[in-house]
């Protein structure tokens, strides 16, 4: 480790590194025909446990109570799951009803409407959910939360507050003032795509790998000390892949894009390490956790000691600092059901319920656990990123056992020619961009 | 850099550029001429210095943008639009060339493609070839801790590479691909075994439709004694997980159509890669000499031994090759452990296979020898291949039966090597996938008669083996094949007769996918 100054040799850095993805592999889980309940008491079991620690420093004069133990007009605590009832989420059973509704069968934005309401649910009963305090459009359902009220005539229950899990507990920053050294995370790069500009990819990897630029620049590079790419690097023209047989021509046409991703994770990989993680369009299994990509589709870059096929989502430790990402599919599943100002926003609300994907199983494909919840975020990461999102944003947020989290929505690469960079010494993190467009 | 190369270098890009109308951008003019990046830089900017008109130069303009939130950005711009694109940066920006060509193209992907192909190039290089898109040498910054494993899936990889370049068609190395795509065609089959026995199957057929390739490419056999040594030389120094020397050299002793890596040379244009890849060939046709005193190879030569069983037929007496004796006695012992009516016939097979194969290892300097002994190697591969599939539990009647296409096949090759005519042997080797008996369909010349001949052979052979299976007669679930010889795919798939050489196959099927 270190960096010479010397001309023409200049050396790049190294890091520690942790990969943390033991629980989002699939490896000993086996699959006996089960359903999804069994997950959701996991988590309402987990997160049960711990919202009862907190709700005894939060309100230690309410009792607690189960929904059916709820007594009218006694002010008590609930604890249980969300549920949020949606008029125009899409059933299955609307394709068969006979009469068709005005409203149309699937509407692929936001399936949002006013009249949609909460109802929370714990091993005993289900309660509607009223009052002001408790608004719908911020909610989902799969969320596990302490509600404080009491019930009304009608039957539902008033909430005064609610109590949502918070950030977990974190490690320690790593304070000691050490040099820069950069992660670069990128996602969306779409190779083999129509919409995707492999100059711009090429520039990409010829300045982290230190082709590109003068001296100066180089040895900004040579301080890069990772690279994650954060899902969605293969584009496969969508018409192919719908089941049908292939004819031969077109197999290679589904060859090609991987081919040519692997000879530029080639390039990567032969100068500094790499994390890939499978994203929506990525071959790789649909529901959540992905499981990491396979060797076999990149037999150039799997040689190399520096190459890692992660899972989706994905955790991993760098010089002691703690990184959580996704390639985006629980923030995008959280837009079509909620509302925030930005992406950034659902980001923070995921931590704070403590959860990375509390809309899987409902509307998000999750892998039917038996007895955990691997998306239940046990310690809070010091950097939390998103994958294949519209533009590059970045926040810290902080909590209140004096957390901080650097909050960073990743564009898409083929989009956008945006990637980000953070400075492991102090979470600060910029944009690199790219444009190759010459008539300007 | 001396200043004559230089100038040297300056005076080629001149005429890529405008005669050939290529796009130089720094990255191909360091893989190609194997300088730096940092040094391809300068020498792009020293000519756009000398030659100021006439050509289109785009820059790379790297440095932080203005604005609110810091932003790193790095952008091309054509010569006319420099000026106006650094203002866009916030104080110093660092400006390269990137690429000179004669013209600036629309999409500006287009700059890409000339790099991207030499990176293909490269990356479809043998295995343990370690070039400059591997190390990633010419970049300015060293990473050392960066370890690439060769060892660990050496010749496994070597089959998506081939089977890449098999997809792709005619690269640039035309001629010699289909002769590989020949020899790697059996890997599908062999995929159905276990993974050693079909990563040795892989390599010899590697070393072989290489060595094969060269023997057809190349005639002159001064290059074959020039490369030889120096082939061997490099597989002995160069590749990670070459046996024992001396093999090696008794193997390249023997095969004088070994170095035809030169005539690879011939084929490709640049000629750094030629070297890379002269001496690769050379190291995987030294690996798979290797390989044949390796243990692995070992299950290879048992196979080899079902081939006999056509030899026998053939009966082709050639003098006595190191090689061939290592082979064969294992080959024995192997039998030993499966179907004891193979065996018998396996050993019958191994007298003439050994007989077969010494003749083809001869270092004869006739392509056909090379030649024949390409067609057997492959064949025997094919057939060791087709022997797993059906040790996995087929019945060994089958065996015999796929065998009977190969044996005629190679009886033919033999034959055809006898009067010494070139191009049967390339019609045998393209079939050889698929069971050797739809020799007809070869792309090479000659392949008509030889075709013909070929299906009187195999018809015959089936025959034979007919009158072989029975006396062999497997156990219960002895298929009746019919001389024809179903396919052998090793996963119960018995098809009865199919004479018709143009039929389709059922392997085929395995190959494409």
């Amino acid at each position: 480790m270190g960096m010479d100054s010397e001309k023409n040799s200049l050396c790049r850095l190294q890091c520690s590194y942790a990969s943390l993805d033991e629980a989002f592999e699939i490896g000993k889980e086996t699959y006996r025909g089960q359903q999804y309940s069994q997950i959701y008491f996991a988590r309402l079991h987990l997160m049960r446990t711990l919202l009862y620690s907190l709700v005894s420093q939060w309100k230690p004069q309410t009792p607690v109570c189960t929904v059916l133990g709820l007594e009218q007009g006694k002010e008590c605590v609930i604890v249980g799951t969300l549920y949020k009832h949606m008029k125009l989420k899409p059933c299955i059973l609307d394709e068969y009803s006979k009469e068709r509704s005005a409203v149309p069968l699937v509407r692929p934005h936001n399936f949002m409407h006013d009249d949609d309401y909460l109802v929370l649910e714990d091993e005993s009963g289900r309660v509607k959910l009223g009052g002001d305090l408790i608004s719908p459009s911020v909610f989902v359902t799969g969320i596990v939360v302490a509600l404080h009220g009491k019930e009304t005539g009608a039957g539902d229950f008033s909430v005064l507050e609610v109590l949502e899990a918070g950030l977990p507990p974190q490690i320690e920053f790593p304070l000691k003032s050490r040099e820069d050294k950069y992660i670069v995370l990128v996602s969306g790069l779409n190779v083999g795509s129509s919409d995707s500009n492999p100059l711009q990819l090429q520039l990409f990897i010829d300045h982290i790998t230190g082709h590109l630029g003068d001296e100066k620049e180089q040895s900004i590079a040579s301080q890069i000390v990772h690279v994650v790419i954060a899902g969605n690097s293969i584009g496969i023209p969508r018409g192919l892949v719908n089941g049908q047989n292939l004819a031969s021509k077109d197999l290679s046409r589904i060859a090609e894009p991987i081919k040519e991703l692997d000879i530029l994770l080639n390039q990567i990989a032969a100068g500094l390490p790499l994390d890939i993680m499978p994203g929506p369009n990525d071959p790789a299994n649909f529901s959540l956790p992905q499981q990491p990509l396979h060797r076999c589709l990149f037999p150039g870059s799997a040689a190399y000691n520096t190459f890692r096929s992660c899972t989706n989502p994905h955790s991993f430790e760098i010089d002691n600092i703690r990184f959580l990402g996704t390639s985006g599919q629980n923030v995008d599943d959280l837009e079509k059901y909620s509302d925030a100002k930005d992406k950034l926003e659902f980001m923070e609300r995921t931590l704070r319920w403590r959860h990375l994907a509390p809309t899987a199983p409902n509307t998000l494909g999750c892998y039917p656990y038996t007895d955990s919840d691997p998306f239940f975020i046990e310690s809070c990461p010091h950097v939390y990123f998103v994958g294949n999102q519209d533009k590059y944003e970045s926040r810290v947020i902080k909590g209140s056992e004096g957390q901080f989290v650097r909050l960073i929505s990743v564009p898409k690469f083929s989009e956008s020619g945006v990637a980000v960079v953070v400075n492991l010494r102090d979470l600060e993190c910029h944009a690199l961009s790219f444009g190759t467009q010459f008539s300007s | 850099m001396a200043q004559t190369q230089t100038l040297a270098l300056v005076e080629e890009i001149e005429s890529l550029v405008s005669d050939k109308l290529q796009v130089v951008s720094y990255k191909w003019l360091s893989r190609n001429y194997m300088i730096s990046s940092n040094e391809a830089k300068r020498l792009l900017q020293e000519f756009v210095e000398k030659h100021d008109g006439g050509l289109e130069v785009v820059y790379a303009l790297s440095g932080w943008l203005k604005g609110s939130h810091p932003s790193y950005h790095i952008r091309l711009v054509t010569g006319p639009k420099l000026a106006e694109a650094q203002q866009e940066f916030d104080g110093n920006c660092s400006i390269q060339v990137y690429s000179v060509q004669a013209s600036i193209p629309k999409d500006p992907a287009v700059l890409w493609n000339a790099e991207f192909i030499q990176a293909e190039e490269l990356f479809k290089q043998p295995w343990s070839v370690d070039n400059c898109l591997r190390d990633n040498r010419f970049c300015g910054i060293s990473s050392s801790f960066v370890q690439r494993n060769v060892d660990g899936m050496p010749v496994v990889a070597a089959t998506p590479l081939t089977k890449a370049s098999v997809g792709i068609g005619q690269t640039k190395m035309n001629v010699l691909q289909p002769q590989k795509n020949i020899a790697h065609d059996t890997i599908p089959r062999a995929d159905l075994k276990s993974e050693d026995v079909v990563k040795d199957v892989k390599s010899e057929s590697n070393g072989t439709g290489s060595t094969g390739v060269h023997d057809q490419v190349n005639k002159p056999s001064e290059d074959k004694e020039k490369v030889v040594p120096a082939g061997k030389k490099k597989a002995q120094s160069d590749k990670s997980g070459s046996s024992t020397g001396g093999s090696l050299a008794s193997f390249w002793g023997r095969a004088s159509a070994k170095p035809k890596p030169s005539s690879v040379p011939v084929e490709s244009s640049n000629t750094v890669s030629n070297h890379n890849v002269a001496t690769e060939d050379a190291q995987a046709s030294a690996r798979e000499a290797d390989g044949s005193g390796d243990d692995d190879n070992q299950d290879v030569t048992v196979r080899r031994s079902s081939n006999r069983k056509r030899r026998v037929v053939f009966d082709l007496s050639d003098e006595d090759e190191d090689v061939v004796s290592l082979s064969s006695p294992e080959l024995p012992k192997k039998q030993s452990s499966q179907d004891s009516k193979q065996k018998d016939n396996k050993s019958s097979e191994k007298a003439t296979l050994n007989s077969d194969t010494k003749r083809e290892n001869k270092p004869m300097a006739k392509e056909e020898k090379s030649s024949d002994k390409k067609a057997n190697q492959p064949f025997q591969e094919e057939l060791s291949v087709i022997n797993k599939c059906t040790n996995n539990g087929k019945s060994s009647s089958e065996k015999p039966q796929s065998c009977a296409p190969d044996i005629s096949v190679n009886k033919d090759s033999t034959k055809n090597a006898a009067p010494g005519s070139p191009k049967r042997r390339k019609v045998m080797k393209t079939r050889i996938d698929e069971r050797g008996r739809e020799v007809t369909e070869v792309v090479w010349e000659g392949e008509e008669t030889e075709a013909k001949k070929a299906d009187k052979v195999a018809t015959k052979k089936s025959e034979n083996n007919v009158s072989t299976n029975s006396v062999n007669s497997s156990s219960g679930p002895a298929t009746k094949k019919t001389p024809a010889v179903a396919n052998t795919t090793g996963k119960g798939s018995k098809k009865t007769v199919n004479k018709d050489p143009k039929q389709g196959n059922i392997l085929s099927f395995f190959k494409r996918v």
